[in-house]
């Protein structure tokens, strides 16, 4: 008996929607990015899960193309999280608004 | 076979210019120089033009014409203008005036100017124009014409206020650029319509024979109805109008009398101001074709000459007389060419160019001599201290007035007489109070400037100038007193000269015998130099008292009938208010409120966006957030 897609679905949704508050809520920058790595997870879940149903690979091609991308980001991204924390002392976004206009 | 010399033509024009060109940059250097290199460039073209002329006179009257190619102009299409410059009796009469008489006032503009921190740049000036006027002249199309007709009017601008520092020349210099102007434009449009009407601009094409001789106008031209050539002629004249200042666009030339007096001499007496009378003739066959346009020639000519000649006798600025007898004078030109009467009109220029180049200089010896004064009030009595000018200056005068047998007595004694003869008594009429007129303001001029007692310490103080000036006036005296060897009527050498071009007069047989014309002529000459005597000079009448008993017509004729002053209240003070209301309404308030207002909305629009960017990166989260949310909700109910 195969496990129902809609539950990889749901978990995967409730995962994405847990990244998505996270990178809304959070100010520390290394928090934001869990977050958005659990919501790059929770979208390979969804595709994994779909892969699966149709029989075909290419969904895990897929994701694991998006895993060695997210490994890709995870360098430039603490990258520039450790520079930033260098200029300002301190790894809130919220402190880094230079932007405003 | 052409002469050798036409071939040297294009060297007339090309001297002056490149002795502008030197001056103008190099004439702080050469100092005194600059004057002498100006005048002997100018007199080696007058040595070709007497070399051309010379040349000519061993040709056949029908085989004087010659056009010399010097390159493509302009070339689209079928329209084709070229630098040609063309050589005839007509051009080579007016290239030998202007380098002739324009050679003297050189060499007298040195003396005139010396003192001048400007002294290169007025040569400079001079050169240059004396190349748009060789250039108008000797132009065989009438866009060249044009370029020289724009060139003398700039350069009648830069020397009219070439004293920029005076406010009143600065004026000066713009008035009389934009008076000219108006007929400019006028003409422009004639050229438009002469090349939509002909397709060329070429005189060979252009002018198409009624007269004259066909070796210098073809039989067979394209066909142009008789309005447009009405419109053509009438377009071209006013043209002329304006830059002989005849009425109504004459405002001008009485205050460009504020440029330095060989610019007054050279420009605004002997040369520039002729153009006019040069195209008229250059033309006459356009305005004989539309017969109407001859007409208006005519009446506004004989306008002139009366107009001016009255407001010439009020004025105390020596200069001014001079210039409305200027303008008088070129009416005279004109009703001469309204006559038919080209060669007329042409020996009138020539004599013109003569005599009142001589009166313009002499004013300036005597401005010059009594110390910059020009108020004919203030002078008085300057025969001894400058017996020179005087002498000089007085055959000026009686050559003006036409005393026999000097240049100016045959120049008016033809157009009267031919205006006799043809049958126009009225012009004639007119045309006699008119000479009547001219004799009694130069003897007044003459009278009040060198007779009776000084009436001012500057008068007394005054001293004959130098050599380099009194020479170039008694070289033009002897031209004022035998200019009469080039024509002494209707037949004469300078008609006959011109004959291929402008044809014969023929009309006569009416009006006058000779001998009484004559009598008539000089009766009215010395009765005008009589009254003068009797109110200026025997000091029997107290002429200021007079002045102030007749003030009303005194002021009447001193303002020049007010026409000044209606210009200045009908259209200057409308024009005025007009730019104000450009300038301060719809200009600071409209076009500026539009520009502006887009600017404002914009900056408001933009404070209201920057709100938005408030620099946390958790708000642009939610905005892709909420976008993708969107985009997704809006396919998904598309689906």
């Amino acid at each position: 008996m195969r496990t129902p897609i809609a539950y990889f679905l749901v978990t995967s949704g409730l995962l994405f929607a847990i990244g998505t508050v996270g990178v809304l809520i959070r100010k520390n920058a290394l928090l934001i990015f869990m977050s958005i790595e659990l919501q790059l997870n929770a979208v390979n879940l969804s595709l994994i899960a779909f892969s699966r149903m149709h029989g075909s690979l290419n969904g895990q091609v897929l994701a694991f193309f998006s895993m060695v991308v997210a490994a890709a980001e995870v360098v430039v991204g603490l990258a520039i999280i450790v520079s930033v924390y260098r200029r300002t002392g301190s790894v809130s976004v919220d402190d880094v608004r230079e932007l405003r206009g | 076979m052409t002469p050798s010399a036409f071939h040297l033509v294009w060297l007339v024009p090309a001297l002056p210019l490149a002795g502008a060109a030197v001056n103008l940059f190099a004439g702080k250097k050469l100092g005194k120089l600059a004057g002498w290199l100006a005048s002997a460039l100018l007199a080696a073209a007058l040595a070709i033009s007497v070399a051309i002329l010379s040349g000519m006179l061993g040709l056949a009257a029908g085989d004087r014409l010659f056009v010399q190619h010097l390159f493509d102009w302009i070339s689209a299409g079928s329209f084709q203008v070229g630098a040609d410059l063309r050589i005839d009796p007509l051009s080579v009469t007016m290239i030998l005036v202007v380098t002739g008489v324009g050679t003297l006032i050189h060499v007298y503009a040195i003396g005139y100017m010396e003192h001048d921190p400007r002294f290169g740049r007025f040569f400079a000036y001079l050169n240059l124009f004396a190349f748009f006027m060789l250039m108008l002249v000797l132009a065989q199309n009438y866009l060249l014409l044009y370029l020289g007709w724009e060139g003398v009017g700039l350069c009648s601008y830069l020397l009219i206020g070439f004293w920029f520092e005076r406010k009143s020349a600065a004026d000066a210099a713009k008035k009389a650029f934009i008076t000219t102007r108006i007929g400019d434009t006028a003409m422009m449009v004639g050229l438009a319509l002469i090349v939509v009407k002909f397709g060329t601009l070429d005189f060979s094409r252009v002018l198409v024979s009624r007269g004259g001789s066909p070796g210098y106008y073809p039989q067979i031209g394209p066909v142009v109805s008789h309005g447009a050539v009405t419109a053509i002629a009438l377009l071209l004249f006013a043209g002329a109008v304006g830059k002989s200042a005849q009425v109504p666009l004459h405002v001008w030339l009485p205050d460009a009398m504020e440029g330095p007096t060989p610019v007054s001499a050279l420009i605004h007496a002997a040369t520039m101001v002729t153009a006019g009378v040069y195209l008229v003739v250059r033309s006459h066959v356009l305005f004989e074709a539309s017969g109407t346009a001859l007409t208006v020639v005519l009446v506004i000519g004989l306008i002139t000459a009366i107009y001016a000649a009255t407001a010439a006798l009020a004025q105390d600025d020596i200069k001014r007389v001079l210039a409305y007898s200027t303008t008088s004078q070129l009416g005279y030109m004109f009703v001469a060419a309204g006559m038919r009467a080209y060669a007329a009109a042409m020996f009138m220029l020539v004599a013109h160019a003569f005599y009142k180049a001589l009166l313009f200089l002499s004013a300036g010896s005597v401005i010059h001599g009594a110390h910059e004064e020009q108020d004919m009030k203030q002078m008085g009595g300057l025969r001894s201290p400058m017996p020179l000018t005087a002498t000089v200056m007085t055959i000026g005068a009686v050559s003006l007035a036409g005393i026999f047998p000097l240049a100016g007595f045959f120049a008016k004694d033809t157009i009267l007489e031919i205006a006799s003869t043809s049958g126009r008594t009225s012009v004639y009429l007119l045309g006699t109070f008119g000479a009547l007129l001219s004799a009694v303001y130069i003897g007044r001029l003459v009278f009040l400037t060198f007779f009776g007692e000084a009436r001012s310490e500057k008068a007394e103080r005054a001293n004959e100038s130098p050599a380099v000036m009194t020479a170039p006036l008694v070289v033009l005296a002897i031209g004022a007193v035998a200019g009469g060897v080039l024509a002494t009527g209707i037949e004469g050498r300078l008609p006959g000269f011109l004959e291929p071009v402008v044809g014969v007069f023929r009309e006569g047989g009416a009006g006058l015998a000779k001998g009484a014309l004559i009598a008539i002529a000089l009766g009215v000459s010395v009765l005008g130099l009589a009254v003068t005597w009797f109110l200026y000079g025997s000091g029997k009448v107290d002429w200021l008292a007079l002045r102030v008993r007749l003030s009303p017509l005194h002021r009447f004729l001193e303002r020049a009938w007010y026409v000044d002053d209606a210009y200045g209240a009908w259209l200057g003070t409308p024009g005025k208010a007009a730019a104000a209301f450009a300038a301060y309404v719809l200009d600071a308030r409209v076009i500026d409120g539009f520009v502006n207002g887009v600017g404002i909305a914009t900056n408001a629009l933009a404070a209201a966006g920057r709100r938005i960017q408030t620099g946390f990166v958790r708000n642009y989260a939610l905005a892709f957030l909420v976008g993708a949310v969107g985009i997704l909700l809006y396919v998904g109910l598309k689906i």
